[in-house]
């Protein structure tokens, strides 16, 4: 009996011996491989700084011509790349009162300032979420040994929203010229010196649109009136994804003969933000997009391009890119003769919960102005998801474009209401009924009951001399979820609200598809 | 029902009331704040309190807006209500165009601009940028001397402020005055024909900067001639001759820089390429090499890499020996060369090289080298690879050789 507790405790202390031991070792190894981690030494060298672009506005030199020495092109480049980091730093330390970053875009005495500044506002529960759009640069002068360099940067667009916790206090748009002193350190152009400037006045250039326009409330082009009778289009067989690997110009060009065979003039396309390629906006992209354009123009139909489908970020500091997605997109198709207007935005109003309606507006805003710069041919509109918020931004558009998918009897009085409010064009953009009777919707309108609902809209539109686009030339198969959600019974109401079902049958309400 | 007279007055005054205050309500409602900026001076130095006072119609809690060169926030009145403002230091110090917006409740009330500027009677600093730290002699090559001068909250002090730029080189010292623009005041300082040290420094009104310097380096190296020395001409493959170039010189005549690598190449009679290099001190390069082992006569010439060349130097070594002494022992099997002697007759120093070739039927099978010791080499021919026969044996030493044909090994 002794002996077995002896040996129970024997076994005890050896195996409680190889425990520690095997404790020991783990734990110093364990200090050693801590030890050998950390910031790899090239990091010191900078040589690897993420170069993903996150903020593009738009850059133009003015000059490079310098007293001090010509400046070779890399440089150049660095200085802007580090110059726009510098300012996006500086736009995102002010919008959270933090200060990542500062300390490779800013000198040692120059970050001061804007620690100070920073640390000020958010003793004062204040951020600022603010942007530049626009800089033209110009070279004051760069040093024989490359090491320091002077810009004058004039005319900086700067927008900033002043928040005092989730208070929107003040927004504002500024104008000012900078001359900035940046110096080579550890591979990073940094700022010196920055000083605000009395701007120099604007050069204005008046801007003709040429190709549409607004004349006394009515929409002109070559001089003639145009009325709108249009459609909202997708492909049958790719709906919500009309630019994709299935792209095929000749199913759009038989469409286009439909609508132009049954009376219409007009279709309403979508460009979604992320397909397209966000701020690369991708070239076969494009290029598909013009196709379809140049088949309109064949076909002899006007297209309203809506832009950014799909997209819902809004942040200030996100603007700069989406205005290189327009730029990109509306400078190369500035001069196109099938185009009516630019859509900014399918229903951005549904945004306004979710993204606060001061960011939605404020960008809407700014990008109506950008592409007004890109594009001075073509007309501009918002494609407002109801009447109450038609009225928005209405002096900068062009034409007031909005949605209706309410009780058809009480639209005249809403379209009146607007009326009253607005002395620009205005487009029925959307409307539409869907015939869905079925599995999903044992009670919704039949085939017939969505032929009833056109022809009775087509009634008024007629009366009222009305610009229309109804949703939507076909019935589809698959509707993906980004659009309605995935409950199947939303899906499925959006399948049927065409005027052709999906085995490529005309439906009755084709008949009233105009008038 | 008869009206009475005093049913109807509390009536009409309680009417009245509602009337009266219902206007002013309405009034009150409709007149909006309104406000202008009192204060005149909108031109400031930087760090001197900046006030601004503005005048309102409604005593409101209006806020001020500022945007500056690194920024923009917001501040609240100095007193609750209040009309007056101070900018805070961080932005009242700074040198720019500020902006401000007055608003109440998001409206904006009014707008303006102040300017600051940079404060001259306070300390200034100089920052002072130079580059390149070193030059090339002669005057093509310059240096650029930048000066950023500041006043004492880090400002750059306005366009045209007067910077003297003074440098001194040699005898020379010379003294430049440059107005500033864009923030900095810079000069280009051209290199002199003799090489050195460049003293350099820059002063604003009093303040004076450190020295800063630059190096003048000499220009490329002109051609060049080089000589050799020797202990004596003798080809004994044992001493060593030096080649030795003249001092190398820029087109300045500054002795080129310590430590330029001049290369030799040296060509013998059968055209073989010997290379040997130097570096200079002082302008000169010495390079060695050993004494050839047979007569020989050398062509030398010294390059600086792509910059400039030596003469020509053809240099003769004469044989140490006319003969020399061959033994065979021990069936032929033993070959004892030597002893080796030099040009006095001494027995030549270890390590001259011997060299046998063995030819058996016409045809090289071996070649044996070995260095004397005591002026004395011997070679072994060993049985199991020599077997019995006839061969031819050839020895090179010094540059005589000797034939022995048709020697017996058994």
């Amino acid at each position: 009996m002794t002996s077995w507790n002896r040996n129970i405790y024997r076994s005890f202390i050896i195996i409680s011996f190889i425990g520690i031991v095997v404790l020991v070792l783990f734990g110093i190894s364990q200090v050693l491989s801590y030890l050998n981690t950390g910031a790899d030494r090239t990091s010191m060298l900078h040589l690897a700084v993420s170069k993903e672009q996150v903020y593009l506005p738009k850059l133009e030199w003015k000059d490079t011509i310098n007293p001090g020495r010509p400046i070779e092109k890399q440089t150049l480049l660095d200085i802007e790349h580090d110059y726009l980091n510098a300012w996006y730093i500086r736009n995102a330390a002010y919008q959270t009162n933090k200060k990542e970053g500062i300390e490779d875009y800013y000198t040692k005495s120059a970050r001061q300032n804007l620690l100070k500044s920073i640390g000020s506002n958010k003793k004062k529960d204040i951020a600022i979420h603010g942007t530049t759009i626009h800089h033209n640069i110009a070279l004051d002068f760069y040093s024989a040994d490359g090491q320091l360099a002077v810009l004058s940067d004039t005319n900086v667009k700067e927008y900033q929203r002043v928040y005092k916790g989730d208070e929107v206090l003040l927004e504002a748009e500024l104008r000012s010229d900078y001359q900035v002193m940046l110096m080579l350190e550890d591979g990073f152009w940094r700022i010196r010196h920055m000083v605000k400037e009395e701007p120099r006045p604007l050069d204005t250039i008046l801007q003709n649109k040429t190709l549409a326009r607004v004349i006394g409330g009515k929409i002109v082009i070559e001089n003639q009136e145009y009325q709108i009778k249009g459609i909202n289009y997708y492909p049958q067989k790719t709906p919500w994804n009309m630019f994709g690997d299935d792209f095929d110009i000749d199913v759009i060009a038989k469409d286009f003969d439909i609508i132009n065979d049954s009376g219409l003039n007009t279709i309403r396309i979508f460009v979604p933000y992320e397909v397209f390629g966000k701020a690369k906006v991708e070239t076969e992209k494009l290029d598909k997009l013009r196709q379809v354009l140049d088949k309109a123009k064949d076909k002899k139909l006007k297209v309203i391009v809506t832009l950014f489908d799909f997209y819902g970020n809004y942040s200030v500091l996100d603007w700069t890119l989406t205005h290189r997605h327009a730029e990109q997109i509306v400078t190369a198709l500035a001069d196109h003769e099938a185009i009516l207007a630019w859509d900014i935005k399918n229903e951005p109003n549904l945004d306004f919960e979710s993204r606060g309606k001061e960011n939605v507006v404020a960008w809407l805003k700014e990008m109506i102005s950008q592409i007004r710069q890109f594009d001075p041919n073509h007309l501009v509109t918002i494609g407002w998801s109801d009447v109450e918020s038609a009225s928005l931004l209405k002096e900068e558009i062009d034409i007031v474009s909005f949605h209706y998918y309410r009780d058809i009897n009480n639209f005249i009085e809403a379209y009146n209401q607007l009326n009253t409010q607005i002395n620009k064009p205005m487009v029925l953009q959307e409307f539409g009924l869907p015939s869905s009777r079925g599995f999903w919707s044992p009670f919704g309108p039949s085939e017939k009951g969505q032929a009833e609902y056109h022809k009775q809209f087509q009634e008024i539109i007629k009366q009222e001399n009305i610009h229309f686009l109804s949703w939507t030339l076909y019935d589809f198969e698959e509707v993906p979820s980004a659009v309605v959600g995935k409950l199947p019974w939303r899906k499925h109401k959006q399948k049927h609200f065409g005027f052709i079902d999906r085995n490529g049958n005309k439906k009755p309400a084709f008949e009233f598809i105009a008038n | 029902m008869k009206v009475k007279l005093r049913h109807i007055t509390p009536l009409l005054i309680v009417l009245v009331l509602c009337i009266s205050i219902a206007f002013t309500a309405v009034l009150e409602k409709t007149e909006e704040v309104s406000a202008a900026l009192i204060t005149k001076k909108t031109m400031f130095n930087a760090g001197s309190i900046i006030m601004l006072k503005f005048k309102l119609n409604i005593p409101s809690e209006t806020q001020l807006f500022v945007h500056s060169s690194y920024g923009s926030t917001v501040i609240n009145p100095d007193t609750h209500q209040g009309s007056q403002f101070t900018i805070p230091s961080f932005i009242a110090n700074k040198k720019g165009i500020v902006t401000y917006t007055l608003f109440y409740q998001s409206k904006i009330l009014t707008q303006g601009e102040i300017q600051i500027t940079s404060n001259e009677t306070t300390q200034i600093y100089l920052e002072s940028y130079i580059g390149p730290p070193s030059i090339i002699a002669g005057g093509k090559d310059y240096t650029m001397h930048v000066v950023v001068p500041t006043d004492a909250y880090d400002n750059p002090l306005p366009d045209s402020t007067a910077i003297v730029m003074k440098h001194q080189f040699l005898e020379t010292e010379k003294e430049r005055i440059i107005y500033s623009k864009d923030m900095i005041g810079w000069t280009n300082i051209f290199s002199y024909n003799p090489s050195g040290r460049l003293l350099l420094f820059s002063k604003v009104n009093k303040k004076v900067s450190k020295e800063f310097s630059v190096d003048v380096f000499p220009a490329l190296p002109e051609n060049f001639q080089i000589r050799s020395k020797r202990k004596h001409m003798y080809a004994d493959g044992n001493q060593i001759t030096q080649f030795i170039t003249s001092e190398i010189k820029d087109e300045y005549d500054n002795v080129i820089s310590d430590g330029t690598l001049v290369d030799f190449v040296i060509k013998d009679t059968k055209g073989v390429m010997l290379h040997t290099q130097g570096s200079t001190i002082n302008g000169q390069a010495i390079a060695k090499m050993l004494h050839p082992d047979k007569k020989e006569t050398w062509e030398v010439k010294a390059y600086v890499q792509g910059m400039a060349e030596s003469n020509t130097l053809s240099i003769t070594y004469t044989q140490v020996l006319e003969d020399f002494n061959v033994q065979f022992n021990n069936n032929n099997r033993e070959i004892i060369i030597g002893p080796l002697q030099s040009f006095m007759e001494q027995l030549i120093p270890d390590g001259a090289m011997v060299r046998m070739d063995i030819f058996k039927e016409q045809k090289k099978i071996d070649t044996k080298i070995k260095t004397t010791s005591e002026g004395i080499v011997r070679f072994l021919l060993q049985e199991g690879f020599y077997p019995s026969g006839s061969y031819d044996i050839q020895i090179k030493a010094l540059g005589v050789q000797k034939e022995y044909k048709k020697t017996i090994l058994q």
